[in-house]
């Protein structure tokens, strides 16, 4: 089995565990160990450290990478925020003078950033290596007939040219609506596919901005496609289109019933028969009566040994 | 308005200070506030027209502008400006001008102080969320580990945030 080193960042251990427990189900099922960063802190978020001093940030960042480089491991993130915050921070320190001065201050830590252990997104692990093949071939349940609006989240797709995996074009990206494929369902496209669904910053600094720029692209989704469920890799989206929907539907802005939201992972854990009393737990819109149809037996396709 | 050469090199020394290198590669082309959704949601102060303020030697003038808090750092602009002047490392930049200068709302001292004394920008007592859905009640982050607070409370009180007098 190959190890993982597995950073958890703030949101999914603490508002959304069912979503780290997804991750620590379906990676040994794939080959992969998930390993621990023990004592790893905030990414730093970007309304913090990143806002005040480059240094600072780099060297929270590179403390947190310097963890998986002493287990030589390379490190996974599901946080779309930690992996364009972690991805930054590296390519930052590709600069000569950048790195010197970040070395000095961890040397005060007792630590040395290497720049040895490599930043991916649980969605490129899925996508990349262990590739949709070997994920149907694990399927207990097919979605085959659901319908899926994808959401893949800004902090994966730009800037492309400091990530280690890049989507063909980012403002068209595929490799969630392929993961999502890959479980049967139907993914279809949808205007505003690409657009910010409003979470991070913008809607601590100004929520009714940031709803309705939500709302903006609930709608689309919601005109062009009327999904069953919509499905994302961004663990802010996710808290996003979950809390957001029943203020929008209370508030009389939307008229229909909010859409059930799932991180990937939990849907793909579901797919594989897992508990979702551990995979799918947590959420402010009821997904119940979803969850019970992707595990009932008419989508059964094989039992996995 | 009146143009001062002077304000002009403060403004691009302080911007390019923060991290904001490309500033001066700016053609006002607007390519960048075309696909900025802090813009589309009504934040003035982005991209494009922020760079045309700051080049005007504006700093003082748009400190308390709340737009750059807006900003979701999520590069498209990065990705489209033809000049490669990062947009986003300017806004950023401007950001930390005014971090620096205290210019900055109050509810935005929250997860300075979270990540701070835990190691978490957010941090909830999810101990019982946990159990329940099966994992060990304390998450093997920081938030736990008093070491690695130490860490990173050194790392903090090294640089300029520790001077702000805020922990
Ligand atoms: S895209 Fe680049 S060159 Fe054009 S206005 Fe924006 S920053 Fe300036
Ligand atoms: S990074 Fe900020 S300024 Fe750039 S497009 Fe995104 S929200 Fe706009």
């Amino acid at each position: 089995m190959e190890k993982i080193g597995l950073y958890l960042g703030c949101n999914i251990p603490m508002k959304a565990p069912d979503i780290e427990q997804s991750f620590r189900n379906i990676l040994p099922e794939f080959g992969y160990q998930p390993v621990d960063l023990e004592g790893a802190t905030c990414c730093p978020a970007w309304g913090t450290a990143p806002s005040f001093d480059m240094d600072t940030w780099c060297a929270v960042s590179s403390r947190n990478i310097t963890i998986a480089e002493e287990k030589e491991v390379d490190v996974i993130t599901g946080c779309n925020s930690c992996f364009g915050v972690l991805s930054e921070a590296k390519h930052f320190l590709e600069d000569k003078a950048r790195r010197t001065a970040v070395n000095a201050k961890l040397a005060e830590i007792g630590r040395e950033f290497k720049g040895t252990s490599d930043i991916y997104h649980i969605a490129h692990l899925l996508h990349n290596k262990v590739g949709v093949d070997r994920i149907r071939d694990k399927l207990k349940y097919s979605f085959k007939g659901m319908k899926i609006a994808v959401q893949t989240g800004c902090h994966t797709l730009w800037p492309s040219d400091v990530y280690k995996v890049k989507e063909e074009n980012p403002y068209y990206p595929t490799i969630l609506k392929e993961l999502c494929e890959a479980t049967g369902a139907d993914v279809p496209h949808y205007s505003r596919l690409e657009a910010c669904c409003g979470m991070g910053g913008m809607r601590s600094t100004d929520v009714e901005k940031s709803l309705k720029l939500f709302a903006e692209k609930l709608f689309s989704i919601k005109e062009e496609v009327d999904p069953d469920i919509i499905v994302t890799t961004c663990s802010s989206c996710f808290l996003q289109f979950d809390m957001s929907q029943p203020i929008l539907k209370e508030r009389g802005v939307i008229d229909f019933e909010p859409i059930p939201t799932f991180y990937y992972t939990q849907i793909l854990a579901l797919a594989m028969g897992f508990d979702p009393a551990q995979v799918a737990a947590i959420s402010q819109i009821d997904r119940s009566q979803i969850i019970a149809d992707m595990q009932s037996e008419r989508r059964l396709v094989k039992e996995v040994a | 308005m009146k143009i001062e050469q002077k304000k002009i090199d403060e403004a691009v020394q302080t911007i390019t200070g923060y991290g904001g290198h490309g500033i001066l590669n700016c053609v006002q082309c607007g390519a960048c506030s075309a696909v900025c959704p802090g813009v589309k949601a009504g934040f003035s102060l982005l991209c494009r027209n922020l760079i045309r303020h700051l080049l005007n030697g504006e700093l003082e003038e748009i400190i308390e502008d709340p737009s750059s808090w807006g900003c979701q750092a999520c590069n498209r602009c990065t990705e489209i400006c033809p000049q490669d002047v990062r947009p986003q490392e300017v806004v950023f930049a401007f950001r930390r001008y005014q971090a620096n200068e205290m210019a900055f709302s109050t509810s935005a001292v929250t997860s300075q102080m979270n990540l701070y004394e835990t190691g978490h920008a957010v941090f909830t007592d999810a101990r019982e969320l946990r159990k329940k859905v099966g994992l060990p009640a304390e998450p093997p982050t920081s938030a736990y580990n008093e070491k690695a607070q130490r860490e990173i409370q050194a790392l903090i009180n090294s640089g300029p945030m520790g001077e702000l007098g805020l922990f």
